[in-house]
């Protein structure tokens, strides 16, 4: 007997919409949680907005340092836009490279307050840089332009112009933009996929980097949208590296603000908070602006861009013989040139590769010879005398030590358990909204974030209390512990969890035995990522904490202004090795399982 | 409790689905088709891609996506179980890909699918049916170093350890070489006959056919 079944079409009903919770609702509603904070400062101020903003534009230094920001800001995420597409080229995260991110972890758990100190340390003019500088200049003292026993009179760190604050956010947005796309990239369906389609445009004759650029690049940028907006938003309105390592006359925007933040007088703290607003409307206004070029873009010049045809041998080979191309049209020649910088693009990005962790290990080591530092005349190379004092006294102040890490672990574990809940508890289809939601917090300025969260613990009645802090601390951790788990949650097959209900376990069996410990690295590196960012907060610290709670990074900024450097240099060093050591921890909960040896009729016999 | 008999032998029915329909949001994949399976016995469904071939093992086994709708019946050895819990139908699953777990050994995944009890005599209940299989001495192996042949063995001991009475395979043999198909193919139609239950196998390859009796094809809509 064949039995055959005719399927019918009909239209649909409607009904399964009707059953449908509108996900849209649910996250709007979410995501006015999460921007409720932030408006409800700008609008309970008694001054009024219009008024304010009039007196704000009348601000002798406004001009310039929204200029400031704007520049440092645009240019810090393009530049890591750029290094990071560069180094992704060189096929990083897709073909056999992995040890280089490796380095990834280690850098992330560098908080920017920890390198913007170390980078002073390197680079003022007493700097250890300098020094090494003057060193190898030592036999052209004479015809050396400025004596070579003090200082030289240039201004290399709090510079007018933004230089050093635009080094130290490139060098630290680079590795978050790695990790934003190597969590897609690593995905095993995705990873698989380009890997595929790769060798596809190799056997269509398109060299390695062309190739990524023409068929990686186009399909991966658009997912790190997310990632570019919070970089972009970083950038603009970051107070504690800017503080450090940025102008001063006049200071960015966001150090203004903060500026006038702090002032008893209302109508001034009324002024930064218009200086924030500012800084919301131009985050908003530029990534808008992006999106709408972004879109222009591929609506009219990619299609041309990336589908003209690969660059042949054979014209390599005429080049090489001295001969002149014979270039078939304009088309062909705009070939070559996009195959040359696309190698051109690689061959950067393998610089960056090699550039990016030096300058971390050279800061840490600075660090590190700096607080064990004792007299230190310039411009000797190494110290005269090496002493442990700072360290005594930064193990001596038990109280910060431990205050960062039981902030730290437990808005770490707050953060991780909210975000598994949401993961397993909310649909799979609402997911990619969620990480969409989750990605709001990071678009705000971080002023106005802090501001929000403290009026948040003062409507709750928890200003100035650990619980306050918690809650805080946990708010601002929780979305990067979301999108850690972002990738390795997508790769999940759910087929695994039918496949264990059809033997016969339960959920909760699956969860503790399967899912959980299959996910076991990620969410130790995720919990490791929490726990940076926690112990990284400044302004959440201050402003919620209401000045009672010291963590090692407030101490590092208090210090920053003094002259203790080997104290500054111990607290900056341990805001990296607390961190790292919880990286170390989660690498090594999360190492692979060793097992035996399958039992072969020789080793039976 | 109704129960259901078969029209050739008057013996229990193992498996019998009577489906009104099954939808998705945008179209009626399957309507009006039942199946009647004897126990031992091995029924294949047909057809074209997105013709619901695999919604229907999904609608079977409890796993349906929540914008799928299915309305019908199905009765596993005259126990209704279409509105039980996937855990509770007592129906194994195999799939294209083995899904082993790739952090347990080959005999934690089989484990995996024991019934709770005395751990000696789950033990050896993983030892027989590693020995069914063929992999005697790769208990404690890395499912990773394991070949595709071996992989798919395991997994079928798994289904089978879990005391199911009827075993859905979507597309089990699609990524085995020939000569593993057919060597598959005995072994999964041998251990349903020797247990008794019934087993429903979706495919586009003929050469799975186990009975050219019971076979459906089903048309894109």
């Amino acid at each position: 007997m064949v039995a055959r079944v005719k399927s019918v079409s009909v239209t649909e009903h409607g009904s399964y919409g009707n059953r449908r919770v509108p996900k849209q609702s649910v996250l709007a509603g979410q995501s006015l949680f999460w921007l409720r904070p932030v408006f409800v400062d700008i609008f309970s101020s008694n001054t009024s907005l219009a008024t304010t903003c009039a007196l704000l534009l009348q601000q002798p230094q406004f001009a310039q340092a929204l200029v400031l920001s704007l520049c440092s800001g645009a240019a810090a995420t393009l530049l890591a836009l750029a290094a990071s597409a560069c180094i992704l080229s060189t096929g990083l995260g897709l073909r056999a490279q992995r040890e280089h991110a490796a380095f990834l972890p280690a850098m992330l758990a560098l908080p920017h307050v920890a390198f913007a100190l170390g980078c002073v340390l390197l680079l003022a003019p007493s700097g250890w840089l300098v020094r090494f500088m003057f060193a190898l200049l030592r036999p052209w003292a004479d015809t050396a332009p400025w004596p070579l026993d003090a200082p030289p009179p240039w201004q290399s760190t709090q510079d007018p112009y933004a230089l050093g604050l635009l080094l130290v956010l490139v060098c630290k947005e680079i590795p978050f933009l790695l990790w934003g796309a190597l969590a897609h990239m690593q995905r095993p369906d995705v990873a698989l996929a380009w890997q595929a389609q790769l060798r596809v445009a190799a056997t269509l004759g398109h060299s390695a980097p062309s190739a990524w650029w023409r068929v990686v690049w186009p399909q991966l940028l658009p997912r790190m949208a997310g990632p570019l907006l919070a970089v972009w938003a970083y950038s603009l309105s970051v107070v504690d590296v800017a503080w450090i390592i940025g102008p001063t006359a006049p200071p960015t925007l966001a150090v203004l603000a903060w500026q006038w933040l702090q002032d008893a007088d209302p109508s001034t703290r009324a002024l930064g908070l218009a200086a924030v607003f500012c800084l919301l409307l131009c985050t908003v206004l530029v990534a808008g602006l992006a999106v709408m070029g972004y879109r222009l873009d591929r609506r009219w010049l990619a299609p041309a861009r990336w589908t003209r045809g690969p660059q042949r041998l054979t014209d390599t080979f005429h080049s090489r013989s001295g001969k002149s191309k014979p270039y078939q049209s304009r088309g062909q020649a705009a070939s070559e040139c996009l195959a040359r910088s696309g190698a051109c693009g690689a061959a950067i990005g393998r610089g960056w590769m090699r550039a990016l962790p030096a300058v971390y290990l050279l800061v840490g080591a600075v660090l590190l010879w700096s607080s064990v530092a004792g007299v230190w005349v310039f411009p000797a190379l190494w110290p005269q005398s090496w002493t442990l004092q700072a360290w005594q006294q930064v193990l001596g102040s038990v109280g910060v030590l431990g205050t960062t890490l039981w902030l730290g672990l437990a808005s770490a574990g707050m953060a991780l358990v909210l975000a598994l809940l949401c993961l397993e508890c909310l649909p799979v289809r609402w997911h990619s909204a969620l990480f969409g939601v989750s990605y709001l917090p990071l678009a705000v300025p971080t002023l106005l974030w802090a501001l929000g969260l403290q009026r948040v613990c003062i409507a709750l009645g928890w200003d100035a209390s650990a619980w306050g802090l918690w809650l805080a601390h946990s708010a601002s951790v929780w979305p990067y512990v979301l999108l850690s788990l972002q990738g390795p949650y997508a790769a999940l097959d759910r087929r695994g969890a039918h496949l264990a209900a059809s033997l016969g376990r339960s959920h909760w069996a699956y969860l503790w035995q399967v899912q959980w410990p299959l996910l076991r690295a990620a969410l130790a590196a995720a919990f490791a990522v929490g726990f940076a960012v926690s112990v990284a907060q400044f302004l959440v610290t201050l402003f919620v904490g209401g000045g009672r709670f010291a963590t090692v990074t407030t101490e590092a900024l208090a210090l920053s202004s003094g002259g203790q450097r080997p104290l500054l240099a111990a607290f900056a060093l341990l805001q990296w090795l607390l961190p790292a050591g919880l990286f170390g921890l989660a690498l090594w909960l999360g190492r692979k399982r060793r097992f035996a040896p399958p039992l072969t009729a020789r080793s039976l016999a | 409790m109704q129960r259901f008999m078969s029209s050739c032998t008057d013996t229990p029915l193992a498996l019998h689905l009577q489906v009104q329909s099954l939808r998705s949001p945008a179209a009626v994949l399957v309507q009006d088709l039942a199946i009647a399976l004897p126990a031992g016995a091995v029924h294949t469904i047909m057809g074209a891609s997105g013709s619901g071939k695999s919604s229907l093992l999904a609608a079977i086994c409890g796993t349906l996506a929540p914008a799928m709708q299915f309305q019908g019946m199905l009765h596993v050895m005259g126990r209704r179980v279409d509105s039980l819990p996937t855990r509770a139908r007592r129906i194994a699953l195999l799939y294209q890909d083995d899904l082993l777990f790739a952090h347990m050994t080959v005999r934690e995944n089989l484990l995996f699918a024991v019934a709770a009890g005395p751990q000696a005599a789950r033990e050896a209940q993983v030892a027989q049916a590693l020995e069914e299989v063929e992999l005697q001495g790769f208990a404690h192996a890395d499912p990773a170093t394991l070949s595709g042949g071996q992989r798919a063995r395991a997994a079928l001991a798994r289904a089978l350890l879990s005391q199911a009475q009827a075993l859905m395979l979507d597309e089990p043999f699609a990524k085995l070489d020939v000569a593993l198909r057919q060597r598959m193919r005995a072994l999964v139609f041998g251990a349903v006959a020797r247990r008794g239950m019934a087993a429903i196998v979706v495919t586009h390859d003929p050469a799975d056919i186990a009975d050219a009796q019971r076979v459906t094809y089903l048309l894109a809509p």
